[in-house]
């Protein structure tokens, strides 16, 4: 009994290395392989020859150095956006029961909702003011942002919840405004969960795929650009790019680890 | 505190909540009213709808597909997250490289995914090597593509559903499996009178989470095997709008995704009420 279990342990531990790893070798691989090569039958496991023109290509190209720079752009704004507005909701969230079930049942409607249902009627309206598909990204940022708040809110209620209120009295009894606590006691006493909110809602429109994909029609993001770049065969570029696209993630993951996993689940949506 | 305070507080739970609601509430609204609407007031687009078969099977995959994945999902999720909650078995390694999938972007993952399964692919030349016969795993309208769709999605998911349980995991007091050894239960009788009830507020709350999103379903489909692949109803909906122009019919398809997702949503939040009166805090 104990002796299979342990045999499903191993295995199961070997399949997630697996499951981790060799994909992205594979893409690593393809990043640094001529793509002649990438299209052998039988595939190649170990390249034979090593290239970095892929790379150069993705700094040299113009529509693909553009896209780096918008997905920056975008992410940036869009997650100053999600955490000012969500810590002024998650704030008001940790304070009072009538703004803590406006919130939530905000937050949960807007989980209901399908990208596809709201990205289609919202180009029309981006269209009408003039920010559809603009090289800026602007109309995407707004887009993120507001899909971001829940995120960045539910991140900041929490610590918000943890300051004592005895502390806000206190500031009160010595005659500051209520705006003037927030800002000079809760924002900071929270800094670290700020800190945690802006990296959350950076990567969530970072990595964001759909809206970016309706919204930004010809003035792509990076995740549209990789999906055209895959599909219509660009194997190495798409590589190099894929690559690239993964290191914000990745820092985040292993640098701060295990105190951002909770808040990592939190948010997560489609 | 006082009226000024109550003021801010007002303020700051209406000026966030307009903003999700006018970005992203109102445009959802306006495509209703355009879903009703084929040169006036009329149902047409539904009807344009109901007469397509691609219409059907895109229902159909929105059904089969989410309800795979989540099962995929929950099955290694909860493998996961009970060898990696085993204080023997902690291991920061295979912690990281289990959650690794979700860290990275969807869009890469199915980047890879696609270089894995094409016909030419990793895995097809894996399959060649030991001497067996490639499969079509991408190949349209088979059953085995909505299985690569399935494992695909499940493979970048499940992390989350392992970290859900996880937590709810962490919550089951250690004196309960004390109790159960002195009482002489084996593995398998503490996995189900102890951990498992235990863990139920947190299993209902990750399926129905997971759920929601799972019905959601766009890109995976879309970037493994086109629109026409596997459709379900979000890639339907794009089709309609980005292939054939036909923004009115796009909207009437995406408003029965919503209707969907509101129906399978409402139900769940139903259900998960009652497990969290019953056990108390809902995870």
């Amino acid at each position: 009994m104990n002796n299979s279990l342990k045999a499903a342990r191993v295995a199961l531990n070997a399949f997630v290395l697996v499951a981790a790893v060799l994909p992205l070798y594979l893409l690593a691989k393809q990043s640094v392989t001529p793509e002649l090569e990438t299209f052998a039958w039988p595939p190649h496991w170990i390249p034979h020859h090593l290239t970095l023109s892929h790379f150069i290509s993705v700094f040299a190209v113009n529509e693909l150095r553009s896209a780096v720079l918008r997905s920056l752009a975008v992410a940036a704004i869009s997650a100053m956006i999600a955490t000012v507005l969500g810590a002024m909701l998650a704030h008001a969230m940790a304070r009072s029961s009538i703004a803590q079930r406006i919130g939530f049942s905000t937050v949960s409607g807007i989980r209901l909702l399908p990208m596809i249902a709201v990205a289609i009627p919202l180009g029309i309206i981006l269209a009408t003011v003039g920010i559809y598909d603009s090289p800026t990204g602007i109309g995407l940022a707004i887009v993120h942002g507001a899909i971001a708040i829940p995120t960045a809110a539910l991140t900041l209620y929490a610590a918000f919840v943890a300051i004592p209120l005895e502390i806000e009295e206190a500031a009160w009894i010595d005659g500051a405004s209520p705006l003037r606590i927030f800002l000079t006691i809760d924002l900071p006493m929270a800094r670290a969960s700020i800190a945690t909110a802006l990296i959350l809602c950076f990567i969530l429109s970072w990595d964001e795929f759909g809206f970016a994909l309706l919204v930004q029609q010809t003035n792509r993001t990076l995740p549209p650009l990789l999906y055209y770049y895959t599909v219509f065969g660009n194997v190495g570029p798409a590589s190099a790019l894929a690559l690239l696209m993964m290191i914000p993630a990745i820092c985040v993951v292993v640098a701060l680890g295990p105190s951002l996993r909770g808040a990592l689940t939190a948010g997560s949506s489609r | 505190m006082n009226a000024s305070a109550k003021r801010l507080r007002t303020v700051f739970v209406v000026v966030p909540c307009i903003f999700m609601i006018a970005t992203l509430v109102l445009p959802a609204m306006n495509g209703l009213l355009l879903s009703f609407d084929h040169n006036g007031p009329s149902l047409a687009n539904y009807k344009i709808l109901f007469d397509d078969s691609m219409f059907w099977r895109a229902l159909g995959n929105n059904l089969l597909v989410p309800f795979g994945s989540v099962i995929v999902e929950f099955v290694l999720g909860l493998a996961l997250a009970l060898t990696l909650t085993a204080r023997r078995n902690r291991s920061a390694l295979i912690e990281t490289a289990a959650i690794l999938p979700f860290a990275i972007p969807e869009i890469v993952i199915l980047t890879l995914a696609r270089y894995i399964f094409l016909p030419r692919g990793y895995l097809n030349g894996a399959i060649a090597m030991t001497g067996m016969h490639p499969l079509p795993w991408l190949s349209p309208r088979s059953p085995l593509a909505i299985f690569t769709v399935i494992v695909v999605d499940a493979w970048h998911v499940t992390p989350v559903v392992m970290l859900m349980l996880m937590a709810g995991l962490q919550t089951i007091p250690a004196e309960l499996y004390e109790a159960a050894r002195l009482d002489g239960a084996g593995t398998f009788a503490t996995f189900r009178f102890v951990t498992l009830p235990m863990l139920m507020p947190a299993i209902v709350g990750a399926l129905i989470l997971r759920g929601i999103d799972a019905l959601r379903i766009f890109s995976t489909v879309l970037v493994l095997t086109g629109p026409e692949g596997v459709p379900v109803l979000s890639t339907y909906s794009y089709s309609l709008w980005d292939d054939a122009q036909k923004p009115h019919e796009a909207m009437a398809a995406s408003m029965i995704l919503a209707l969907m997702v509101t129906i399978i949503g409402i139900g769940g939040l139903l259900v998960a009420r009652r497990f969290s009166r019953d056990d108390g805090a809902l995870a």
